[in-house]
Formats: structure tokens, C-alpha cells, sequence
């Protein structure tokens, strides 16, 4: 599904340049999931955003379902993101003036989705994660578990077939973490590829495989060589 | 010393918010700036003839005719014997005085000049206070042959050389006299309906012959100013004056026997100080106020700052929000709330002193034109008393305005606001400033409606068909003084032989002057008392064809039929062959003629002389014209008679081709030559038309200008709200992106969000603005239709939008492009 080829990222700001991603090299087949871990500042966000289409690499190459997305522009990105990837983030990211139904539906807004369809797939999802009796709550009501609950929901909702989570339990305590990467698993026996990013070797576990950077190269690809 | 610090935070907090800063400085600016330019016009407007010492005191009375079938006639004059009855009935009456005008010509030195004098009574000195620069102004208005100059004209005259019995000589037409300077006053204050260039006492013997200007009852050519014992004795004496004129005034000869003159007659009295405002009728010696202008002006100042002072709300509770986070931390690190109160409106009173400064820059900068356009000499004073009222009213506006935000700023709770990174605004505080922007939204609507509409109206008198064509005409004035009156046949052909001239006419009224001129006229059929009065103005040969007077039936004047009527002496002598007469469409309607081809050949029957002479002539009418539009569009076009002046016209009009000016040079040069002892005068009746609407239009300028301002400053609030909205909404929005919204979504998305409050201002603004501005045509007799004002509340709201979309979409556009992940990365 996704094969990345000598991608760099650089960011240039007015005195320093930095080297966020050096020449990094893999594969990730349909239905993997698959974990990222390293020390913090070694680039694990930069590449998700970059494999999340959020941000362009600065070399190499980026092949998304065979398609070599590097020099995409961002509004042809836009479209090949709104139509395959869903994301999941540490801080969860719920916009706070809008409900746990209207932040969940905002995933299918920008879809051309009829307004029915959409009230029905939010609520299954809902109902999926298990938060469905507080559909109504704002966010600034929910615990931080639920909130994510609620981030994971609005991820899958547009039925994309991968789903990116930047430290998706970073912000909650071990028995809500534990639920969400439930969750994540449940999700991935469904057939959803997953590609997340953390610190918790525990919930590395959880992942088929694990991508080890350091200071913007990958330097192990096992699991195994891990644990 | 804590306050030096409290400005030290402030202007610190100025700098570090440079966008927030100068939209709250310059907004509040040009609203306190507007807001003085119109304040010194209204106290301008307010304080006329309220300097004379016993101001309180001193009325004018004034006359209003009510002849059935015709609009009331007001005049600000008064019939000439009407003081002697005044000071007879009335004991309270202290003084009273006639203030008449006459323009003699003064040979000076082998120059000739014409100048308004003044005719006044001996009370004048008593009552008005003004001031006497030289000689002794009771003796002088005591005897016939003095005169009292003004400054300016005693620099005229004498220069620097003592103008104390120095002798002028006045050529009043019908008879010439010698005066001395008896005393020289000051020039009249602009701030006074009163114009006193020189005086002289009115000698009524001297006017013997010439008996309607100060002898007859039904003709007024004198102001008649009073002064009673004490102020409220102007009640009693309004109360009155229906009996005191059915006591004094003769017989009418309308309305049959039992007809009493106040049924026709109503005399009424102002006090001085409110004749600038409120006095209604013609005769004033100055051009009058308006207390509509008035009003409107302190209402749009009001509003202005109104909205500045919103802006300042707005700005700074919408400011707040990103400062939440240091509220907070300034909370936490021990700042009491009174500490963080007093920080918050240190900051906003800094803030309007410093637009107070900016305002006095801008308004000496455009006080300039605002006099120019306005036709004023307003200055700015900077003595202690405005420079405090000033800085009050700054000090206020900076507290008001800042007492909001500070109490919201101050009452943060450290603990949300950290804990959940965020605004920490309650919705009551976002409602507030939804409704506050709603409001100036209304506000800017309804002055933009009112504007278009004023607009429109000036538009549409301007482009109205008047009936006449007033371009390309010469006016020469001055033709019935004596000397000019002789050589008028010489000066026709002398003009019309210049190859500019194409046509040629002389008559006793131009478009564009205001005269009263009435007559009594009756068809044989119609009883004498029922005979209806109609409009004069009478003109020479020539006259509709000069003015391109579309003849709907029947002909004009010709020199070679027998169009003449008799004269008086020849009526007198027993002499009744008919004269011609030319009527108006109007005039045929309400002698009730089935059309105008019916009418030829008719007799109309009016009286002339004194009424006692019983002295009547027949005229037949030979034309009906085209109603035609004399004076402004504020008159209806009333039923008009045109008679034919033979030999006597007050003007001359030329039609011409060409250079206006080589025109004049011309005439001039002829006019000098034939005609030494008149100073030679002429207008253009384009000049004299636009002169009846220039305050109208100068008025509407500042109208239209200050309603700018006022959106202006409203758009400049709505540009640093949309700021703050969008940079609230960062993380929103790139949210939004992230699940797919592409830069036009956002876009749109926020458009929307500030278009709503346009639309829910339009709903409000639409019925008070319509309510208003129909009201205000109403004034017109012609004006535009009243569906227009739903067109022009259309384009308001279009317009509202229009500006909504323009200084949000420029903040949009920049927080939509952003990279999402930046947004999201620095949560
Ligand atoms: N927009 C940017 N401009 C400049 N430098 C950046 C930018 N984004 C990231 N970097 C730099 O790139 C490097 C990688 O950052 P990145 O956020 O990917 O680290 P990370 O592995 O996600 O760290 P953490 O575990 O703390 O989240 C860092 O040195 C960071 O300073
Ligand atoms: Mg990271």
C-alpha cells in the first residue's frame, strides 16, 4: 500500500536547517499495523504528517497505492487524503464549539455525503466505540479517554482504509489507553491498516511490526527486535 | 507612581498589538474627530442672536396669508403699519423697530456703488446691543440724515480716515439725500439672522409716494422686531394677536361681509433666538438653519462614536481571548482583580488620549473643506474649557469603553482557562458582541439608505425637467433703476446685435429669485369676493421664447397686436379697452377651463391701484404655458399668471452661445457706458437655480461624508474582529482540513459566520430607515418615489455584505491557506 523510497525532509528555518528525515526507506502492505517509535525529536510526526499527506517530503519518493505522491500539489493531496486516510492525534483535536455528533460528523462534511447518510453512519460509529449515549455531550464534557474515543470515531467514520495516530494514548491514563488500542486492534482485524506513533513499548505490542527511527533514519524494523 | 506604571504596561501592550492597537486608535479617532467637526456645526447652528444682551427679550413677528385654494404664504415680514398698532395695544411692548432693506446706489468719489441699507426705527439703538465703534448710535438713528456704517463698509468708503461726519449720498430711485456718518458699529456677527451693513432711520414721509412699503396693510417689506418687558410676555401676546388683527387690519376684499381678517391673517411672534431654526417664511436677511440638519448631524455624531466606541468593546473583549492565558498567569502569579481592572482601562484611557490627539489632527486638517462645503467659518477654539470638555469626554469614552472588557478580561479563571488551553469566553460575552455587531451593522445600513436616498433626491432635482432651459442665461439686474430703466430699449437691441446672443427678454422675475407676487383674479362668471389669487410674474416680449417655454396653446406677447393693457392713470380716466394675459396650466385648472384651446379668448377680470379705488381691468387670455418650475422643488407649482411688463422689467435675460465670460465682458463694457451711475450687476439663472439648493446640497455632502465615516469605522472594527475570529479558529479550522475542507469551505464557512449578523442588521435597519427617509421626502413637493428607498434598502444590505465579505475574506483566505499541521502541532 505505502512504499517510501530515499525520502528526506528538511525544514529551513532563518538560521538552522534542520534534518527531521534522512533518506528513509519502507514498505507497508494493506492491513499491517504498524508502530513508530524513537526518541522524541528523532521525526516520528514529521513522517506521519508526510505520510498523512499533510506535509510534502523535500526528496525521495512516495508511492500511495502504486501512485508516486511527492511532487502532488496540495489540493490533488487533499483529495487523495480525504479519500483514504483517517488521523487520530495526542491531544484529540475536537473543536470545542461542536457536539461529540457534529465533531465525528465533520469527517464526512467535505465528503458530498447526503445529510441522512450521514446522521446514520455517525451514529453506527458511535455506537462502535461505544460512546453513543453521550452523542449529544461537548467535548469539554468528556474524559480524556472518551474525547479520543470520540477522535477515533471521526477517524474511521469516512471508511478509510488507513488510519494514521500520532501517540493516540500520549494524553490518557493506562486504563484508557488500553481501551483505545483495543479499539485500534479491533479496527485492524476489520482490514484497516493502521500506522501509529508512541512511546509505550506496551502498546507497541499491539502492532505487527515496529519501525525504530533515530534522528531521521529508520534503524530497526522488527518487532522482534525489540523485545 | 502606580499609574506611570499602569501606562508603562499600557503603551508596552500597544506596541506588542500593533494591528489591535491602531484599528481601536484610529476607529476611536475618526469618530471623535467627526464627532467634534459636527458638535462646532451644531453649536454654531444653536447660538444664533442669543449674544444681544436682551436676547430673552426681543421677538419678530411674523405673518402667514391663508388664501383659500393656495398653499399658505409665510413671511418673516410684516406689514409696515403694524408697529404703531403694536405699541398702541400693547403695553408690555417695550420698543419695537422695523429692519427694512434697500439697495441705493452711493456715488463715491466718481465711483458708483450699491449697498443694502438698513431702514430702521429710533428704538433700534435701545434694543439691540450692538457694538458702537464710533459716534454715538442713539443720536445718529435719531435724525433723518444720519447713517450708521458697519467696519467694513466705514474702511470702504474713508480708509483709515475719520468716517465721523462724513458725508454719503443715497440715491434710493425716488429721491436722492444726502446722509452723514453718524456712528460706525460693528460688523453682524455670523451667528445672527440680523445683516446690519448700515443703517438709517426710517423717515415714513420720505415714502409717501412709494406707499406699500411702509403703509399698506397687506404688503410687508419690513422685518418687525419687538422687545417686551418681559421675556413670557411673548405668550400672552401670541395669545392675542387673532383679536389685535381683526382690531387693526382693513376690510379684505375677499370672503365676503362677515370675513374677519384673521380668517386669512395670522400673526404670530418668535423669539430672536430661535428665528435661525424656526422661523418659516421668506423676507430673512440671512440665509436660515435647519433644525432637521440639526438633529440629524447630533444623531450621526452620536452614532459614530457610538460605533467607535463599540469597535473599542468589541476589539478589546475579541483582544481578550488571546490574552487569556496571561490574565491567567498574572492571576496566579497574585494580581488581584482590582489590580488587573485598573491595568485593563489604564491601557483604553491611554488609548483615546491618544486618539484625541489624532482627532484635534484631523479635524484642523479637514476643517477646510468641511467650512467650504458647509459655507461656514467654524474654528477650532482651544481655550481651557473645550481642551477639558474634550479631555472628559475622551476620559469617559476610554473608561465606558474599557469597563467592559476589563471586567470580562479580569474575571478569567486562571484554572480553565490553563487547564483547557482556551478562550475561557462565557457565551453571554460572545452574544454581546454578536448583538453589538448587529447593531453597527444597522446602524451603517440605515445611514447608507438615507444617504442614497438624499442622493438621489438632489439627483433628481438636478435632472428634472424644469419647463424651462436654465443653461446658457445671462441675468442682468439693476434694468429698473431709474438711469438703467431709460436706456432699457437701447441696451435690448445694443445686446441682442452681439453675435453670442440668440435670444433676448427682459421681465420683473428670474427663475431661481424667490419673490412673492400675487394678484387677485376673477372670470366674469365668478362673484367679486370669490375672485382666486394667483401667482404674478410679469414679463417683457420675448420672454417664452427666450426661456424655451413649451405654449400649449394660443400665442405669446406680440409687439405689433394690441397686447398692452391700460395703465392705471388711463383706467382712471375712464379708459377700458382688455389687455392680453398669458396663463400656466395650473392657473387654467383652477379658473376651471375644460382645456387650453377653450380658454383663448377668455376674460379674466383683476383689480388694480389701491383697493379703495375700486380700479379693475379686463384681460383675455391669448396663451396657456407649460407649468414651469421658478423656484426650488421644496414649492409646488402654484397657479401663475404672466402678464405683459411693456415697459418696466427689473432684469434682463440673455439667451447666449459661446464664452460666458467674453459674453459678460461685453456687456459690461456697453452697460459702463451707457449707463455710468449703476454699478453693473448679472448672474447666471444656472448659478441662481443652484444657489436654492446649495445648502441643501452642501448639507448632503456631510451627510453623505460622515455616513462613510461611520461605516468606515464600523468596517474597520469588523476588519479586527474577523482577525481575531480567524486566529481564534486556527486549530478549528485546521481540523477542519485535515478531514478534507479545502481552503474555499473555510473560506465560505467564515463569510457565512459574518454574514448572518448583515443580514439580521438589514431586517432591523430596513423598516426605521423607510419609516425615516419617507418622511424625509415628504418636505419635497417633487420627489422621487417612495418604492425607490426598498431598491436602495436592497443595496445597503448588498453593500453591507459586500464589506462584511471584503475585510473578512482577506483573513480567511490567510488562516485558510495555512498548513493544518502548524495549527495542530503548536496546540
Ligand atoms: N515546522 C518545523 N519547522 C522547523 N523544524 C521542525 C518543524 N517541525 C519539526 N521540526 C523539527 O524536526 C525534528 C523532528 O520533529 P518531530 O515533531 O517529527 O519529532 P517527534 O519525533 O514527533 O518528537 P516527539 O516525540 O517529541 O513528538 C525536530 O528537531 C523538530 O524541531
Ligand atoms: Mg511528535
Amino acid at each position: 500500500m505505502i512504499t517510501i523510497k530515499n525520502l528526506s525532509k528538511r525544514f529551513t528555518t532563518e538560521e538552522v536547517e534542520t534534518t527531521a528525515l534522512n533518506n528513509i526507506n519502507f514498505d507497508i502492505k494493506q492491513g499491517e499495523f504498524v508502530a513508530i517509535m524513537g526518541p522524541s525529536g528523532c521525526g516520528k510526526s514529521t513522517l506521519l504528517n508526510t505520510l498523512g499527506m499533510l506535509d510534502s517530503p523535500s526528496e525521495g519518493h512516495y508511492l500511495f497505492n502504486s501512485e508516486d505522491v511527492a511532487g502532488y500539489s496540495e489540493s490533488q493531496l487533499a483529495s487523495i487524503r480525504k479519500k483514504n486516510i483517517g488521523f487520530i492525534f495526542q491531544s484529540f483535536n475536537l473543536i470545542d464549539e461542536l457536539n461529540v455528533e457534529e465533531n465525528v460528523e465533520l469527517a464526512l462534511l467535505y465528503h458530498n455525503i447526503s445529510k441522512s447518510e450521514r446522521r446514520q453512519r455517525v451514529a453506527e460509529v458511535l455506537e462502535k466505540v461505544g460512546i453513543s449515549h453521550r452523542a449529544k455531550h461537548m467535548p469539554s464534557q468528556l474524559s480524556g479517554g472518551q474525547q479520543q474515543r470520540v477522535a477515533v470515531a471521526r477517524a474511521v467514520v469516512g471508511k478509510q482504509r488507513l488510519i494514521l495516530a500520532d501517540e493516540p494514548t500520549g494524553n490518557l491514563d493506562s486504563e484508557h489507553g488500553r481501551e483505545v488500542m483495543e479499539m485500534l486492534q479491533q479496527l485492524n482485524k476489520e482490514g484497516t491498516t493502521i500506522i501509529m506513533v508512541t512511546h509505550s513499548p506496551e502498546h507497541a505490542e499491539y502492532a505487527d511490526r515496529v519501525i525504530n527511527l533515530f534522528d531521521g533514519e529508520v534503524v530497526v524494523q522488527d518487532l522482534r527486535a525489540v523485545s | 507612581m502606580l499609574l506611570a506604571n499602569y501606562f508603562q504596561t499600557g503603551w508596552r501592550n500597544l506596541l506588542k498589538n500593533k494591528l489591535f492597537s491602531l484599528i481601536n486608535i484610529v476607529g476611536l479617532a475618526i469618530g471623535l474627530a467627526a464627532c467634534a467637526l459636527i458638535l462646532m456645526f451644531v453649536k454654531h447652528e444653536t447660538s444664533y442672536d442669543n449674544f444681544w444682551q436682551n436676547a430673552d427679550k426681543i421677538h419678530r413677528s411674523h405673518v402667514t396669508f391663508s388664501i383659500p385654494g393656495r398653499d399658505p404664504m409665510h413671511a418673516t415680514s410684516a406689514p409696515g403699519p403694524l408697529i404703531h398698532a403694536l405699541k398702541k395695544d400693547f403695553p408690555e411692548v417695550e420698543y419695537a423697530t422695523r429692519i427694512g432693506g434697500w439697495g441705493p446706489t452711493i456715488n463715491h468719489n466718481g465711483q458708483v456703488f450699491v449697498e443694502q441699507i438698513k431702514l430702521v426705527d429710533a428704538d433700534f439703538a435701545k434694543m439691540f446691543s450692538v457694538d458702537v465703534l464710533a459716534g454715538d448710535l442713539e443720536l445718529a438713528l435719531s435724525d433723518n440724515s444720519s447713517i450708521v456704517l458697519n467696519e467694513s463698509l466705514a474702511k470702504k468708503y474713508f480708509g483709515d480716515s475719520n468716517p465721523l461726519g462724513q458725508v454719503l449720498s443715497l440715491d434710493f430711485n425716488f429721491f436722492k439725500k444726502d446722509f452723514q456718518v453718524g456712528a460706525v458699529i460693528a460688523d453682524t456677527p455670523r451667528n445672527s439672522q440680523l445683516d446690519l451693513p448700515a443703517l438709517i432711520l426710517i423717515d415714513e414721509s420720505a415714502w409717501e409716494e412709494q406707499n406699500w412699503m411702509f403703509h399698506g396693510w397687506f404688503s410687508v417689506n419690513a422685518q418687525l422686531y419687538f422687545q417686551t418687558q418681559q421675556a413670557s410676555d411673548l405668550d400672552s401676546i401670541n395669545r392675542q394677536f387673532d383679536d389685535f388683527a381683526n382690531r387693526n387690519f382693513p376690510k379684505m376684499p375677499i370672503g365676503g361681509d362677515d370675513a374677519k381678517a384673521s380668517d386669512f391673517i395670522k400673526l404670530s411672534a418668535m423669539n430672536i433666538q430661535d428665528l435661525h431654526l424656526n422661523a418659516i417664511g421668506f423676507g430673512e436677511m440671512r440665509p436660515q438653519g435647519s433644525k432637521t440638519t440639526v438633529i440629524t448631524f447630533s444623531a450621526i455624531a452620536m452614532l459614530i462614536l457610538l460605533i467607535a466606541c463599540i469597535n473599542f468593546m468589541n476589539l478589546s473583549t475579541a483582544h481578550a481571548a488571546n490574552r487569556a492565558k496571561e490574565v491567567s498567569l498574572r492571576k496566579v502569579l497574585g494580581a488581584t482583580r482590582s489590580n488587573l481592572i485598573t491595568q485593563f482601562l489604564g491601557e483604553s484611557v491611554l488609548m483615546t488620549l491618544i486618539s484625541v490627539l489624532l482627532a484635534f489632527v484631523m479635524v484642523e486638517l479637514a476643517l477646510p473643506f468641511y467650512n467650504e462645503t458647509l459655507n461656514q467659518e467654524l474654528v477650532v477654539s482651544y481655550d481651557p474649557s473645550t481642551i477639558a470638555t474634550l479631555l472628559g469626554l475622551a476620559i469617559s469614552v476610554g473608561v465606558l469603553s474599557g469597563l467592559y472588557p476589563a471586567f470580562i478580561l479580569s474575571g478569567f479563571r486562571p484554572a480553565t482557562v490553563l487547564k483547557a488551553n482556551k478562550s475561557a469566553e462565557t457565551g453571554a460575552s460572545l452574544r454581546l458582541r454578536a448583538a453589538l455587531v448587529i447593531f453597527q451593522f444597522a446602524v451603517s445600513i440605515g445611514l447608507f439608505i438615507a444617504t442614497s436616498v438624499v442622493y438621489s433626491q438632489m439627483q433628481y432635482a438636478k435632472q428634472m425637467d424644469a419647463g424651462f432651459n436654465k443653461d446658457n442665461m445671462l441675468v442682468v439686474n439693476r434694468v429698473s433703476r431709474e438711469e438703467a430703466s431709460n436706456k432699457r430699449e437701447l441696451l435690448l437691441k445694443e445686446i441682442a446685435k452681439n453675435p453670442q446672443v440668440t435670444a433676448i427678454t427682459y421681465s420683473n422675475e428670474t427663475p431661481g429669485n424667490t419673490n412673492e407676487n400675487n394678484t387677485m383674479m376673477r372670470t366674469p362668471e365668478m362673484a367679486e369676493e370669490d375672485a382666486l389669487l394667483m401667482g404674478q410674474r410679469a414679463v417683457g416680449y420675448g420672454f417664452f421664447k427666450a426661456y424655451e417655454i413649451n405654449l400649449i396653446a394660443g400665442r405669446t406677447y406680440d409687439k405689433n397686436r394690441a397686447d398692452v393693457s391700460p395703465t392705471d392713470e388711463q383706467l382712471r380716466a375712464g379708459e377700458k379697452f382688455p389687455g392680453s394675459i398669458v396663463i400656466n396650466e395650473s392657473a387654467l385648472r383652477r379658473f376651471g377651463f375644460k382645456d387650453a384651446q377653450s380658454a383663448l379668448g377668455k376674460t379674466l377680470i383683476t383689480g388694480r391701484g389701491d383697493p379703495e379705488e375700486n380700479l379693475s381691468v379686463d384681460l383675455t387670455i391669448i396663451g396657456v404655458v407649460d407649468d414651469v418650475h421658478f423656484n426650488s422643488l421644496h414649492a409646488t407649482i402654484r397657479p401663475e399668471v404672466y402678464p405683459l411688463s411693456a415697459d418696466f422689467g427689473n432684469s434682463i435675460s440673455v439667451r447666449f452661445t459661446g464664452s460666458p465670460e467674453q459674453l459678460v465682458k461685453d456687456v459690461e463694457t456697453l452697460w459702463r457706458q451707457e449707463i455710468p451711475g449703476v454699478p453693473f450687476s448679472y448672474s447666471f439663472v444656472e448659478d441662481n437655480i443652484a444657489e436654492l439648493y446649495q445648502s441643501e446640497q452642501g448639507e448632503a455632502t456631510m451627510f453623505a461624508a460622515f455616513s462613510a465615516l461611520a461605516i468606515l469605522v464600523a468596517s474597520l472594527g469588523l476588519f479586527g474582529l474577523a482577525s481575531f475570529t480567524a486566529d481564534r479558529r486556527t486549530k478549528e479550522i485546521g481540523v477542519r482540513k485535515v478531514m478534507g475542507a479545502g481552503v474555499f469551505d473555510i473560506v465560505k464557512m467564515l463569510m457565512w459566520q459574518f454574514s448572518k449578523p448583515v443580514m439580521v442588521a438589514s431586517l432591523i435597519a430596513w423598516p426605521v430607515a423607510f419609516y425615516f427617509m419617507s418622511d424625509w421626502l415628504e418636505a419635497f413637493v417633487y420627489r422621487i418615489d417612495t418604492s425607490l428607498i426598498i431598491a436602495m434598502c436592497g443595496l445597503a444590505a448588498l453593500f453591507a455584505l459586500c464589506i462584511a465579505w471584503v475585510t473578512v475574506a482577506s483573513n480567511s483566505i490567510r488562516v485558510a491557506r495555512a498548513n493544518p499541521i502548524k495549527a495542530l502541532r503548536y496546540e
